[in-house]
């Protein structure tokens, strides 16, 4: 039985994305059950892709090949989950600061968070404080995330976390922070409630954080 | 400290030879810190106080764009942003919104369509005219480093990154005819320019790794990018011009490949996330390299540190040459005109061969 769930999860892994549908049909008609199907074989997958995209042994274009192949299969499951519990994990808003119009980062991070289970609602890049606020109160995430390449976007993070502190949001909400030039220690300093080095780490923040709600 | 201007001092720095003293090298430097120097604004459209500035600073070359980028990033007046702006928004009630034409927020080749489409002929229409009126205005022994266009770069931002990247694997053939075009152009651009004597060298500025290491796999690079690099340096060294390449980010997995297709001078050797004096230890004695002083430092710091900084890596990378002094990426205007001075005046004091630190 293992083995259908090992072969969706194979295929995630290597980008099988033509496959894939074929490999999750093939699962519910010997009537797996689809939060297994996801939990234990999809977001599995992700997981280990995580660990391959930390380690160097995958790029980018491999990654991105196994999410794509990852949603596909996902594509199938979601209508099955109807009526039951939503499959979302949290909701992570996440945005690229004011001034800073790097993105390959923080689509990374997008990517790795809806395969772990997680709803993304993706502010895009260049966004500013008042946009930041405004949308923190319009959702209510559990997570924000900050993204910054510049050494001179940084003081953004800075200012979006006393601004939720203004506002009285800052307990409603997790601040997590990375990009090249960001640090433990930045985070720290700025009162950020995280700092993850790539996406596998910001994954594991975000999963902390929900866990601690 | 002789500031003559001599080409010959990097070509013997490139040897692996001591020259007088280490040469000072930059990719970039702004106009508010060339302006900062001389004591007046220097402009985009003024290439004879850029070239002033170039060669009072003490520099043997000036740095002129051959390509559809300017270094760095796109900007309104990169050749790329007129080909988008004036023929594909041409009607267009969008074509003055930066996010509509800048390649930063958008992209425009997303498939096969987009791609027979693309206007590349006039893409292919380059400005020369700085090479033409540099000529006249070269002091004596003073070359000019001809900034080619990025390979790389310009190809994944015309694609947009995800898609780029996706494609890579999906739809290789697509990514390769874009790679091929988009290199064509530099190629026809560098025939022009070989032509010209007082070209000294070709500098592509393509940046190929995050801080984490290459953007996409060593063997995609080998598949795609490096050939037209290897032919780039082919290309170079049978006219007698030295191969230049910036990237930021870590290279280490890309080094041997880069040595092996004929990369004369490696820049920046990223501070953020390169140990440039194991670096020097690996690869020294078969790479010149460029750069390294931090950018944050030349931001944050005070010159006392940038004194500091400047004498390690006389003291450690700069013997028996191979070394050209100069910052972590480009000199931009948010860096302290005083810590860049410390760079300069420092490498000028203490840069003499052989280095007494």
């Amino acid at each position: 039985m293992g083995s259908q769930l090992e072969r969706i999860k194979t295929a995630v892994i290597a980008g099988k994305h033509t496959e894939i549908e074929e490999f999750v049909r093939e699962a519910l008609s010997k009537d797996f059950d689809p939060n297994r199907i996801i939990n234990d074989a999809l977001i599995a997958a992700m997981d280990e892709v995580g660990r391959r995209f930390a380690d160097q042994r995958i790029y980018v274009p491999e990654m991105l090949v196994s999410a794509m192949t990852m949603k596909k299969g996902l594509e199938i499951l979601k209508p099955l989950l109807k009526g039951e519990k939503t499959s979302d994990r949290g909701v992570v808003v996440m945005a690229t600061v004011k001034g800073d119009l790097h993105d390959i980062g923080k689509n990374l991070v997008c990517m790795m968070l809806e395969g772990a289970g997680f709803r993304v609602v993706d502010l895009g890049v260049d966004i500013g404080v008042e946009d930041l606020i405004r949308k923190v109160e319009e959702i209510g995430p559990h997570v924000l995330g900050l993204s910054a390449l510049l050494t001179t976007t940084m003081p953004e993070m800075a200012r979006v976390i006393e601004a939720l502190r203004e506002r009285g949001l800052r307990g409603r909400v997790k601040v997590m922070v990375g990009g090249a030039p960001v640090d433990l220690a930045f985070a720290e300093r700025i009162g950020a409630d995280g700092y993850g080095k790539d996406a596998s780490e910001a994954v594991q923040l975000a999963r902390d954080f929900v866990a601690l709600k | 400290m002789d500031l003559k201007p001599d080409f010959e001092r990097i070509r013997k720095t490139a040897r692996h030879e001591e020259p007088d003293r280490v040469p000072l090298c930059e990719a970039l430097i702004e106009y508010p810190i060339q302006s900062q120097f001389l004591g007046r604004q220097v402009k985009a459209d003024d290439l004879k106080s850029q070239m002033e500035f170039w060669a009072k600073a003490g520099y043997d070359y000036i740095p002129i764009t051959v390509g559809m980028m300017t270094p760095g990033r796109v900007t309104q007046e990169s050749a790329i942003s007129r080909v988008i702006r004036d023929v594909m928004l041409k009607d267009s009630p969008d074509a003055d919104d930066e996010k509509a034409w800048n390649l930063e927020y958008t992209s425009f080749i997303n498939n096969r369509k987009d791609f027979e489409e693309f206007p590349w002929e006039v893409a292919g229409q380059l400005d020369f005219s700085k090479f033409y009126e540099v000529e006249s205005l070269l002091p004596e022994g003073m070359k000019v480093i001809a900034v080619s266009g990025k390979i790389f770069t310009l190809t994944w931002m015309l694609m947009g990154f995800n898609n780029f990247a996706l494609s890579l694997i999906v739809d290789e053939q697509l990514v390769a005819d874009v790679f091929r075009k988009v290199a064509q152009i530099q190629f026809e651009a560098l025939e022009k320019i070989f032509s010209m004597p007082y070209i000294g060298a070709v500098w592509v500025v393509d940046d190929l790794a995050f801080g984490s290491g290459p953007m996409i796999s060593p063997q995609a690079f080998r598949d795609h990018v490096f050939p037209w690099y290897r032919e780039m340096a082919k290309r170079c060294h049978e006219n007698g011009l030295l191969f230049f390449l910036h990237s930021d980010g870590d290279l280490s997995l890309l080094m041997e490949d880069l040595i092996d297709l004929g990369v004369d001078v490696l820049h920046p050797i990223d501070p953020t996330c390169m140990d440039i004096f194991q670096i020097k230890e690996k690869y020294g004695d078969r790479l010149c390299l460029v750069g390294n002083v931090s950018n944050e430092l030349l931001r944050s710091g005070s010159p006392k540190e940038i004194e500091a900084t400047v004498k390690d890596l006389l003291r450690k990378v700069a013997p028996g040459g191979g070394y050209c002094m100069g910052s972590g990426n480009s000199v931009p205007e948010w860096a302290k005109f005083e810590n860049y001075m410390a760079m300069r005046n420092t490498t000028l004091k203490y840069g003499s061969y052989p280095i007494t630190l």
